[in-house]
C-alpha cells in the first residue's frame, strides 16, 4: 500500500465530486478526505507497492475528479432542457405524473 | 414627394446582428467547423471565427449572409430565425413521443450455429427449456400494445427463431387479432440465419407480410469462418435463402447485416462485392460489439478502433467509387449520420441517438419473460451484468418496467447535452448516447469521452463524411441522395 496526498482547492472542487471519483476508484485505492480551511486534503491509499503504478493511479484519479466536477456542473446547468426532452419522450405513454 | 425611401434606407446597419447558440471544432489546418443548435454546419477560417465571436464582421459581409442562413447569427430585430430553429428542433425530436416502436421477441436461445462473436450465449439445439412459452409471449404482446407508437415492428430473434417457428406463427396471429382493435401500422421481421428456411416459412411470411433479416458477413470463406455450423455451409444456406425469399416474396423482403471480425478487416471490397453479387444494394459496415461470446472467445480484443476505421474508410471510398461508375449502393451507418447532418430529421437509430434509444426506441422480451432495455442490454446480461434488466413480464406492470430506475437512470445520465465534452461538441447533433456499450466497457453509462472508443470511432466518421462532402462534388451528390431517402 502506498499513500499519496492530493490537495484540491475547495473553491474549484466539491466533496461530492471527490467522493464520487473515489468510489469509482475503490477497486484501486481508498480515500481519507480532510477539509482543511479552503482545501480538501485527499490521502489516497493506493493498493500497490509499485511507486510508478501508484503515480499513474493518482494521475487517473485527478482526471476522474475533474470529470465528476464537470458532470455535476453540466448536469445542473442542463437540467431543464434534459427534463423537457425526456418529458416529451414519455408524453404519450400514460405514465407521466399528471396521468397517474 | 416619393413614397419610396432611398436604397440606403434598406442597407443593413453595422453590427446589427447577434450570435445564436453554436458550437465549433477545429477541423483541419485553416478550417473550423461551426454547427448550429440542430447540427447544420458551415466552415470558416480561424480568423473568421474570431471575427464572428467578436462581432467584428461588417453587416454587408458575404460571411454574415452565410451565417445568417445557417442560424449561427441573426439580425437583432428578427424573430424568424428563432422560430425556424424552434421548428427544426421540434422536427428533430418529433419521433420521441411515439415511444417504443421496435419490440424484440427472443423466442428461443437455441441455435445450430456456433459463431464466436455471437452476442447471445446460445444453447445447443436440443435444450427446449430455452424456448419462450406461449404464456410469456401473450404477456409480451400485451405490453407491446401499451406503447403509444403508431408504428409497431415486432422482430423475432434468438438464438435462431425458426427453431421455435410454431410460437412465431402464434405471436403473429395473436398480434394481428389485437391490432384489429389497436389499429397500428404493424410489421413483422424474422432475424434468422436462413439455414432452416423452408416452404412452410415462406408461405407463412407471404400470408402475413413478414420480412426477413439475415447475416451475411461477406464471401463464403469469410462468412463460414465467422459462422461455423455442422456442415460448414452457413454461407451457402444464407445465399440460397436470400434467393428463395426474393423469388417467392420480392426483392425487398430480405435484408442482410454483416458483422466485422478480425478476419474482415482486410476484406472491405470483397464484402461489398459479395453483397452486390447477391443483389443487396445496402450494406452496414458495423463495428464489433463487446458483448456475449465475443468477449468470452476473446474475438473482440482482436481488433482496435484505428484498424476498424481503416476498414471503414476503404469500404466507404469503394462504395463512392462504385456509385461514380453507376452502381447504386449505399452504406447504412453513413446514411443514418448523413440524415442527421444534412436534414432536420433524426432517423431514431437506437445506438446513435440522444436520449438513448434504450426503452424509448426498442425493448426486448427475453424467452424467460425478462424485459431488457435493448438487445445489447440482454447481451450484457448473458455476461453476468443485469444492469439493463427492466423487470419481468410475469411480475411487473408496464408502469413498473418503463419507469424503473434501470431505464430512467441510464437515460438521464447518458444524455449527451448533459455530458462533459459531448455538450460542447460540434458533432453532438450527429451523435448519440450508448449507455449499454459504455457500461460494458467502462462500468459507467457515460464513460469518459477522451478515452471512449465509441467517441473516437464516431468523431472519425463524422470528419470523414464532412471532408468528403465538402471536397468531392460527386460524393456530395451521393450523400445528399442517401440523406434524403
Amino acid at each position: 500500500m502506498i499513500a499519496r496526498e492530493v490537495v484540491l482547492d475547495g473553491t474549484a472542487y466539491s466533496a461530492d465530486a471527490i467522493q464520487r471519483a473515489a468510489y469509482r476508484f475503490s477497486d484501486r485505492l481508498s480515500l481519507e478526505l480532510v477539509v482543511d480551511e479552503t482545501v480538501f486534503r485527499c490521502v489516497l491509499n493506493v493498493e500497490t507497492d509499485d511507486g510508478q503504478e501508484a503515480d499513474l493511479v493518482v494521475s487517473d484519479f485527478r482526471k476522474e475528479v475533474l470529470d465528476q466536477v464537470l458532470r455535476e456542473r453540466i448536469r445542473n446547468d442542463t437540467e431543464s432542457v434534459r427534463n423537457v426532452i425526456l418529458a416529451l419522450a414519455f408524453s404519450k405513454t400514460g405514465l407521466t405524473s399528471d396521468e397517474e | 414627394m416619393s413614397k419610396f425611401q432611398a436604397a440606403a434606407a434598406y442597407e443593413p446597419t453595422e453590427a446589427a446582428w447577434e450570435l445564436l447558440p453554436f458550437r465549433f471544432e477545429h477541423f483541419d489546418e485553416g478550417r473550423v467547423l461551426l454547427t448550429n443548435m440542430v447540427g447544420e454546419h458551415v466552415f470558416v477560417t480561424d480568423d473568421e471565427l474570431v471575427s464572428v465571436v467578436d462581432k467584428a464582421l461588417p453587416a454587408t459581409s458575404p460571411l454574415v449572409r452565410q451565417l445568417r442562413g445557417k442560424h449561427i447569427i441573426r439580425d437583432a430585430v428578427e424573430d424568424l430565425p428563432l422560430e425556424l430553429l424552434a421548428l427544426k428542433t421540434r422536427t428533430r425530436y418529433r419521433r420521441l413521443p411515439e415511444f417504443t416502436g421496435l419490440h424484440i421477441f427472443v423466442v428461443s436461445l437455441r441455435c445450430e450455429h456456433s459463431c464466436p462473436y455471437c452476442q447471445v450465449s446460445r444453447q445447443s439445439a436440443d435444450k427446449t427449456r430455452y424456448d419462450m412459452s406461449a404464456e410469456t409471449a401473450q404477456k409480451a404482446l400485451e405490453m407491446v400494445f401499451e406503447s403509444p407508437s403508431q408504428s409497431i415492428k415486432i422482430e423475432f430473434q434468438g438464438g435462431e427463431p425458426l427453431l421455435n417457428f410454431p410460437l412465431v406463427e402464434e405471436i403473429v396471429a395473436r398480434a394481428e387479432e389485437l391490432n384489429a382493435v389497436y389499429q397500428r401500422h404493424l410489421t413483422f421481421v424474422i432475424a434468422t440465419n436462413l439455414a432452416l428456411l423452408d416452404d412452410a416459412v415462406l408461405e407463412f411470411a407471404d400470408a402475413h407480410d413478414v420480412y426477413f433479416s439475415t447475416s451475411l458477413d461477406g464471401p463464403a470463406d469469410l462468412h463460414n469462418r465467422n459462422r461455423p455450423r455442422s456442415g460448414g455451409n452457413s454461407w451457402e444456406l444464407a445465399v440460397a435463402g436470400i434467393r428463395r425469399i426474393r423469388e417467392a416474396l420480392g426483392i425487398h423482403r430480405v435484408s442482410a447485416l454483416m458483422t466485422t471480425t478480425e478476419a474482415s478487416l482486410d476484406r472491405a471490397k470483397d464484402i461489398i462485392d459479395c453483397y452486390l453479387e447477391q443483389g443487396l444494394s445496402n450494406i452496414f459496415l458495423r463495428s464489433m460489439s463487446p458483448y456475449g461470446f465475443a468477449v468470452k472467445t476473446k474475438s473482440h480484443a482482436a481488433y482496435d478502433v484505428d484498424r476498424w476505421l481503416e476498414f471503414y474508410r476503404e469500404g466507404l471510398d469503394y462504395i463512392l467509387e462504385l456509385n461514380e461508375r453507376g452502381v447504386s449502393v449505399s452504406e447504412q451507418y453513413a446514411s443514418i449520420i448523413l440524415k442527421k447532418m444534412l436534414t432536420n430529421e433524426d432517423p431514431g437509430f437506437v445506438d446513435l441517438t440522444s436520449p438513448a434509444g434504450i426503452g424509448i426506441g426498442a425493448v426486448v422480451y427475453n424467452y424467460d419473460g425478462d424485459v431488457y432495455a435493448s438487445d445489447e442490454g440482454r447481451m450484457l446480461a448473458e455476461m453476468g451484468d443485469t444492469t439493463f434488466r427492466l423487470g419481468n413480464l410475469h411480475a411487473d406492470s408496464y408502469r413498473d418496467i418503463m419507469l424503473s430506475d434501470a431505464l430512467l437512470r441510464p437515460l438521464e445520465e447518458s444524455f449527451t447535452l448533459s455530458a462533459p465534452m459531448c455538450g460542447d461538441c460540434a458533432f453532438e447533433s450527429y451523435c448519440g448516447a450508448d449507455p449499454v456499450r459504455h457500461q460494458a466497457t467502462t462500468g459507467d453509462f457515460l464513460g469518459r469521452k477522451p478515452s471512449s472508443a465509441f467517441c473516437r470511432r464516431n468523431m472519425a466518421i463524422f470528419r470523414l463524411l464532412l471532408e468528403r462532402y465538402e471536397s468531392d462534388p460527386k460524393a456530395r451528390s451521393v450523400f445528399l441522395d442517401w440523406a434524403n431517402r
